[in-house]
């Protein structure tokens, strides 16, 4: 039985500089282990609505329950325990001289004892595999390293929710695949994960569950497959879907359309309906 | 996380000082600057200070100058409290009255108003000047009255910096607070200063790559994309802005009369007031500001 973990009700937002509406109307709930992507240009409304799940910004108009709590009435700070937010720049969160005095951050300023921070950050070092960089200056590792000492930065405080902004840009396709195995492992520990992301392979293969926002409305909330093979959505909206799925709904070899989602499903699909000439 | 910044930037319109060419804007911005410092008459300065605020009312832009003056008075306030009681004044000192264990002086009290009102007036044409100029026609200006190209440089991308750091200074502040950080004491210092001081450092790296990949150093002619004219109005303004600050400089310093210090006497009852409001002004902005960034 899914927990709600967030839930949206009506939410609004109008920046007060300028009056301009970043959200209107937006209902939504999010459950636990869920992995969710959230899409759409830029200046469609997406990080002003993952800013509402852990305190940053407020609703200027109806409710954001995290859970249980009323965002409105709750610090960031206090939320911080419920929902860790990963900045897209590791820049802009790294300060301390170690990695592993940047681990020990968060739990500290949850005001947890000594012993409890030092087996979070033993567990984070090793759900990271960062064990060769514990005592590494945060600025000195790689840019993708860096992410994930950011993103364990978070997961020592044990949010129930891991929102992470673009969390594959700038990295090489082995640390990416190392961020996709990361993010599933997080839902089998029994978190939900929310992803801001343009990356459509981490959409199509790792997220069940992808909102689409257009001009600070929510436009969709479906499967990746659905919103994928949607493409007078996909249209509207700039997104351009994974270049397996456009080549699977426009191939006439399948009979039906098919919504491919990665190159594994598209070759099993291609066997079963035209097999080669000479098995 | 908005309203954190100070913005001491452009602030969009049209004005008929939007539409001045920045040099006469710059000259008189300094000779009120040399004005204020060439005299310590209550009455000459506030005079200029409110002229100020007619031009802060004529270009339009008192939102961003409150904004300013908000951080600015109550800090400046604190000159009113230390000149009462410790003047920057050849002794020997006329006290007042005693003030808890303090005393208060004349000359003090005298030094204190007039280089509040010192600060206003030159701040406020120098607002005036910043917030309705675009930093390029500035650079452009300054460059065709020859001033040095490195030089200008730094001018100007120092001013077009300064919205840029406030902006990163607010994410890693509200990256940290993500992370549970409490918004005080000293514990707060390194995590919201060092991403801030890094940026900065990578950024200006960066920036000098680019600049060198964009031929910086290059020698010969410049011409520039921003061309600014300057008017005959332009011009006579300029001359008539400098002759008039230029004059009341003179006169300011020619006549003796204008030293109030030991005529414009502060009776005790009034100076009493005016330190205790002043301290009670710093104190209230400090408690506040202390409080608003604990709020945050």
């Amino acid at each position: 039985m899914p927990e709600e973990k967030i839930v949206c009700q009506n939410l609004g937002h109008v920046y007060p500089r300028g009056k301009i509406v970043a959200l209107e109307n937006v209902n939504l709930t999010i459950c636990s282990q869920e992995i969710i992507g959230v899409i759409g240009q830029n200046g469609s409304g997406k990080t002003t609505l993952v800013k509402h799940f852990n305190g940053l910004l407020k609703p200027t108009s109806g409710k954001v329950i995290v859970e249980g709590n009323d965002t409105a009435k709750k610090k960031v700070q206090e939320l911080a325990a419920h929902v860790g937010y990963v900045f897209q720049n590791p820049n802009h969160q790294l300060f301390a001289k170690t990695v592993e005095h940047e681990l020990e951050f968060g739990p500290t300023n949850l005001g947890l004892s000594r012993e409890e921070v030092e087996e979070r950050r033993e567990k984070a070092i090793e759900f990271f595999g960062l064990q060769d960089l514990r005592l590494s200056h945060p600025y000195r590792i790689s840019f993708p390293l860096r992410k994930l000492v950011s993103m364990a930065a978070v997961y020592t405080m044990r949010p129930a929710v891991f929102i992470l902004d673009e969390p594959t840009t700038g990295q090489d396709n082995i640390t990416t695949r190392t961020v996709y195995r990361l993010i599933e492992r997080l839902r089998e520990e029994g978190s939900t994960v929310i992803c801001v992301a343009h990356d459509m392979i981490l959409l199509a293969e790792v997220v069940d569950r992808m909102i689409v926002m257009r001009n600070s409305h929510l436009i969709a909330d479906a499967s990746p497959r659905e919103v994928f093979s949607d493409t007078e959505l996909m249209h509207s909206t700039h997104i351009t879907p994974p270049q397996i799925t456009s080549i699977g709904l426009r191939w006439p070899g399948f009979g039906e359309k098919k919504v491919l989602l990665s190159v594994d499903e598209a070759v099993t699909a291609i066997n079963s309906s035209n097999p080669p000439a000479n098995s | 996380m908005q309203g954190v910044a100070i913005p001491i930037t452009m602030v969009a319109g049209d004005s008929y000082i939007h539409r001045l060419n920045p040099l006469p804007k710059l000259f008189i911005a300094l000779g009120v600057l040399i004005l204020s410092f060439a005299t310590r008459n209550p009455l000459v300065l506030g005079v200029v200070f409110a002229l100020g605020l007619v031009f802060v009312t004529a270009a339009g832009i008192w939102k961003s100058y409150l904004r300013v003056v908000g951080i600015l008075f109550p800090i400046s306030l604190t000159l009113v409290v230390m000149q009462s009681i410790a003047p920057a004044f050849p002794r020997p000192w006329t006290p007042i009255t005693d003030f808890g264990p303090f005393t208060i002086y004349q000359e003090g009290i005298y030094s204190g108003v007039s280089m509040l009102l010192r600060i206003f007036s030159m701040t406020t044409f120098a607002l005036v000047m910043i917030m309705t100029t675009h930093p390029s026609d500035l650079f452009t200006s300054l460059q065709k009255i020859g001033m040095p190209y490195v030089l200008n440089f730094i001018l100007t991308m120092t001013l077009q910096l300064i919205p840029i750091l406030q902006n990163e200074f607010a994410i890693v502040l509200s990256a940290q607070k993500s992370r549970g950080m409490k918004g005080s004491g000293f514990g707060a210092v390194l995590p919201s200063m060092v991403p801030v001081f890094v940026g900065a450092i990578e950024r200006v790296q960066q920036l000098s790559i680019s600049l060198e990949s964009r031929a910086f150093g290059s020698t010969g002619i410049k011409t520039s994309f921003r061309n600014v004219t300057m008017s005959l109005k332009d011009y006579v303004i300029m001359v008539l802005g400098v002759l008039a600050t230029l004059a009341t400089t003179v006169w300011v310093i020619a006549d003796k009369s204008l030293d109030w210090s030991r005529t414009l006497i502060f009776p005790p009852t009034l100076s009493i007031i005016i330190v205790a409001l002043a301290a009670i002004g710093f104190v209230a902005f400090f408690i506040l500001a202390i409080s608003y960034v604990l709020r945050a």
